[in-house]
């Protein structure tokens, strides 16, 4: 059952959808650009410097800086490039992230296109950016970019799965595919209760599907160069920037519907957009400071300890829960149930990091050699000062 | 048909180029690794890019205007490195260096230690992919030892302060309660540096276990500092050959376990640890009074002929300077015995079989300076 | 799973309680220490309204990286029996893109005749050109006759 009408209420539909595409892309785009100048400001103080001060009041017109910078570059091209590819991967990695918020409620009414089974549309497509690393590795013909695609591609299809099981989870308590359903959902309570080890595992996996650090193979290391995107210069390389952002705001969105109750937990359908508009945006700041947190806390893992954290460690923890979800729904247990499981199954996720760390015996602490003073400085004798020894 | 197609194909190792430009801070180095998948199958390090003939131009510089060239052969360490000069040549001339000039002498040696191995730890997180905040959390520690260093020697990073026979003069009036507030700050930094990096998970998954040497590899290898002590070998110069005022002091020489990346770590971090309790101890027993250069120095200084070789363990390894002399106010040759060389050569072994994300940590965890390398 | 909780524990108490450490650099300024050794400068007597330095070339042979040139003269003053100088300095320049600010030059000096500049003036010191770096005697003593520096250590 559909609450909603679209946002912009024109009688074509197609209209609407247009005018609607149209609005929130701008918006977006404004948005992702001022998501650069915040990250920079937060990250910065939590590492004892300020951000940019000085391109406008506070740094707020160093986006725009940033942008003229990037815009005035010179296009470049390597000549043996395939073309195709070349081109195409830039567009391949930003519409699938953008495509994503067609199905996004930001309010109760606000909606562009009212899709009954949003969640899996929202998933398909926001995997389909695999894609684009895949043919911007190839395209870019050189071995670096060749590297950092395929590892690229690896990592993201590898956390597909921990993702999507995750939200199977949900899925499972909420009985609804459909983003919206799963809101009105948590009108007492929200998913995060009846589902930590869900949360928890959407939450790392999401970290690892932007590609943010500590997951950042594909941007950051690759041979100490610059991974996928060695080739791409000024408002291609920036297009990937942004649609890194774009992912990031998608994933914290979903995030903050599926788990922490989006806009409508816990002041109900009943008050103004205003105030759903408010809840969703502090929901959805609370997982993108999360995410810079964590950028400047981690290192950045290995590649093969990356892979082998996803499918030994994330995929069979989210297939107990499912299991156990199963469980509860078909002998009908109440739902107190679903935080015992949970909570036991998040706590042993959580012990879970030892073993990555301590494989046998505990690493036996360092031995400290005393060394004794064996001379003595000695007394200034009151005739002559602070002679020879 | 698979064995067909399996000729026709052709496996090659691919060389990775880490040119002289470096993302990770340790100077001009370049190092080409054969990589085969993701193992290191080679590694064929240049050098070279800082040679600026040291040696041969300090034949020139009688043994004051020396003094200011050692700053520049260890721009991390500078004192050890001046203290070795001018121990050499003080043992050759057989000057004594009054009490209050050792213990300064000592106080500063361990307080540039402290700021060496803080350049370590934010250069070595920055390797393991921390994005600068363990840079930014080691960086002003140094700029508090650093600004004490330019309360007293007049500069902030090429000090040139010791001289043949003691220092080149007295110390500011509030120098013992300068050093006890910079004590203060560095306290709190080595605890906010353990805090973020020695338990941390991620840290220890990328540190445990990798550039693993043994002790007996250690030694046929020449390593030498918290290199070799990480492997095992309890060799330390202020404990075994003791030099200058070290043997006044009680403190622990940290050795490790495994001879891993992380031991080296923690062999470093916990040394930070003990630098502060010398420098306490130092501070203690400092005479309020006296002399800071030897009495009766010529004003050119001539060494007898002969021939020295003194050793410091700065804050990389051994850092010797082996003098000849033949008369004269220059010497006829001098070498500068660097450890960041001695440790280097060391890193294709290290490195085979490792992972090419580890060749980064590796080279990182040698904390190797190239001016050292170089020279 | 601890360590990495007090990892971002710690980080978080930094970014909320601790104030971030950068100093708005020209703005502000640095407190520069009283012996701070930036770059030699020549010391003007005001008594006898002349250069302490005689041109003796002492500090021209004690620096390392031999960076000076210094002509002498003989001083006029003398033969007009105003000062007890005989000769006094007629030409001198210091290369700053040369001088390695070891402090030599100022110990070896028999008539605390030159000093080492411990004003931010000497410190920025940015020039587009590289022979801009070489000072000659006028330029050196400018700072001192405006009366603006007060070189630490003499000695």
């Amino acid at each position: 059952m559909l609450l909603s009408a679209p946002a912009i209420d024109i009688d074509q539909p197609f209209v609407n959808g247009i005018l609607g595409v149209v609005a929130f892309t701008l918006v977006m785009t404004v948005g992702v650009m001022y998501a650069t100048w915040y990250e920079r400001k937060i990250v910065a103080r939590m590492q004892y410097r300020l951000g940019p001060t000085r391109t406008g009041p506070f740094g707020l017109l160093q986006p725009i800086a940033d942008t003229f910078k990037l815009l005035t570059k010179e296009d470049l091209r390597p000549a043996t490039a395939d073309f195709v590819a070349f081109e195409l991967a830039v567009f391949m990695i930003f519409i699938p992230a953008l495509m994503v918020f067609v199905a996004v409620p930001f309010t109760a009414d606000w909606l562009i296109s009212p899709i009954p089974l949003s969640l899996l549309y929202i998933l398909a497509v926001s995997g389909l950016s695999f894609i684009g690393f895949l043919l911007a590795g190839w395209g870019s013909d050189s071995k670096y970019a060749l590297l950092g695609g395929m590892r690229a591609a690896a990592q993201l299809i590898s956390y597909e799965v921990p993702l999507i099981l995750a939200l199977i989870g949900a899925v499972m308590v909420t009985a609804s595919v459909d983003v919206y359903q799963m809101i009105l959902y948590q009108d007492t309570v929200p998913l995060i209760v009846w589902q930590p080890l869900g949360f928890v595992i959407f939450l790392i996996a999401s970290i690892a599907e932007v590609e943010r650090p500590p997951f950042d193979i594909p941007t950051g290391e690759s041979e100490v160069a610059g991974g996928v995107f060695i080739e791409y210069s000024g408002i291609r390389w920036s297009m990937f920037q942004l649609s890194s952002y774009v992912n990031m705001y998608a994933f914290a969105l979903l995030g903050a519907f599926v788990f922490l109750g989006g806009w409508e937990w816990p002041f109900g359908t009943e008050v103004g957009w205003g105030l759903q508009l408010l809840l969703t945006v502090v929901k959805m700041s609370l997982f993108i400071v999360f995410y810079l947190w964590v950028r400047a806390s981690f290192p950045r893992l290995r590649p093969d300890q990356l892979m082998s954290y996803a499918w030994k460690v994330l995929i069979p923890f989210s297939l107990a829960q499912i299991f156990f979800n199963g469980f509860i729904i078909v002998y009908d247990l109440p739902d107190i149930a679903y935080l015992i499981t949970s909570g036991l199954l998040t706590a042993g996720l959580a012990y879970s990091a030892v073993f990555i760390v301590r494989r046998g015996e505990p690493r036996k602490p360092l031995q400290m050699v005393p060394v004794r003073a064996t001379a003595r400085r000695p007394e200034p004798a009151p005739a002559a000062e602070g002679a020879a020894s | 048909m698979v064995a067909e197609h399996e000729r026709s194909l052709e496996v090659v190792d691919i060389p990775i180029n880490m040119g002289p430009q470096h993302p990770s801070t340790h100077g001009v180095f370049r190092m080409v690794l054969m990589v085969d998948g993701e193992k290191c199958v080679d590694v064929i390090p240049h050098i070279g890019y800082m040679h600026r003939g040291g040696e041969k131009l300090m034949e020139a510089m009688d043994f004051r205007q020396g003094i200011g060239y050692c700053d520049r052969t260890e721009y991390l360490a500078q004192f050890s490195a001046e203290l070795a000069y001018v121990m050499a040549v003080e043992r050759l001339m057989d000057v004594q260096v009054p009490e209050r000039a050792e213990y300064i002498r000592v106080i500063l040696t361990e307080l540039n230690r402290l700021s060496s191995h803080f350049m370590f730890m934010g250069a070595f997180g920055i390797d393991a992919g921390v994005f600068g905040t363990s840079f930014t959390y080691a960086f002003p520690q140094r700029e508090y030892l650093q600004e004490l260093f330019e309360e007293v020697s007049g500069d902030r990073l090429m000090y040139a302060y010791f001289r043949v026979g003691g220092l080149a003069w007295e110390v500011t009036d509030n120098f013992v309660q300068r050093c006890h507030e910079v004590l203060k700050h560095t306290q709190q930094g080595i605890r906010d540096l353990d805090e973020l990096l020695t338990k941390n998970e991620i840290f220890i998954a990328r540190c445990q276990g990798i550039g693993v040497f043994t002790a007996e590899q250690a030694i046929a290898n020449g390593l030498s500092g918290p290199m070799l002590r990480a492997s095992g070998v309890p060799w330390d110069l202020r404990k075994d050959e003791p030099y200058s005022v070290y043997d006044r002091f009680n403190f622990e020489v940290p050795v490790g376990n495994y001879g891993d990346v992380y031991d080296r770590y923690l062999v470093r971090l916990e040394e930070m640890r003990q630098s502060v309790s010398i420098v306490e101890q130092a501070l203690e027993q400092l005479p309020a009074e006296g002399p800071i250069v030897a009495e009766k120095l010529p004003r050119r200084l001539r060494t007898p002929p002969g021939e020295v070789y003194s050793k410091v363990e700065a804050p990389r390894g051994e850092w010797g300077v082996y003098l000849v002399s033949k008369g004269g106010d220059k010497p006829y040759r001098l070498k500068m015995r660097s450890p960041s060389f001695s440790n280097l050569s060391a890193l294709r072994e290290m490195c085979l079989d490792q992972f090419l994300a580890d060749a980064v940590m590796i080279l990182g965890s040698m904390d190797i300076v190239l001016c050292c390398v170089d020279r | 799973m601890i360590g990495i909780m007090k990892s971002m524990a710690l980080v978080m108490k930094v970014a909320l309680t601790r104030k971030p450490v950068t100093i708005q650099y020209p703005e502000v300024h640095r407190e520069i220490p009283n012996r701070d050794r930036a770059f030699p400068i020549l010391i003007w007597d005001e008594e006898h309204d002349e250069p302490f330095c005689t041109g003796c070339h002492a500090c021209e042979r004690a620096c390392p990286v031999e960076c000076m040139t210094v002509v002498m003269k003989d001083n006029p003053k003398h033969a007009a029996g105003e000062s007890k100088r005989r000769k006094i300095i007629d030409e001198f320049w210091i290369d700053y893109g040369r001088c390695m600010r070891c402090n030599i030059c100022v110990e070896v000096c028999n008539f605390e005749a030159i000093g080492m500049n411990n004003t931010w003036a000497g410190h920025e010191l940015s020039r587009y050109d590289r022979k801009d770096l070489v000072l000659d005697v006028q330029m050196l003593l400018s700072q001192s006759k405006a009366g603006k520096v007060d070189p630490g250590l003499r000695a």
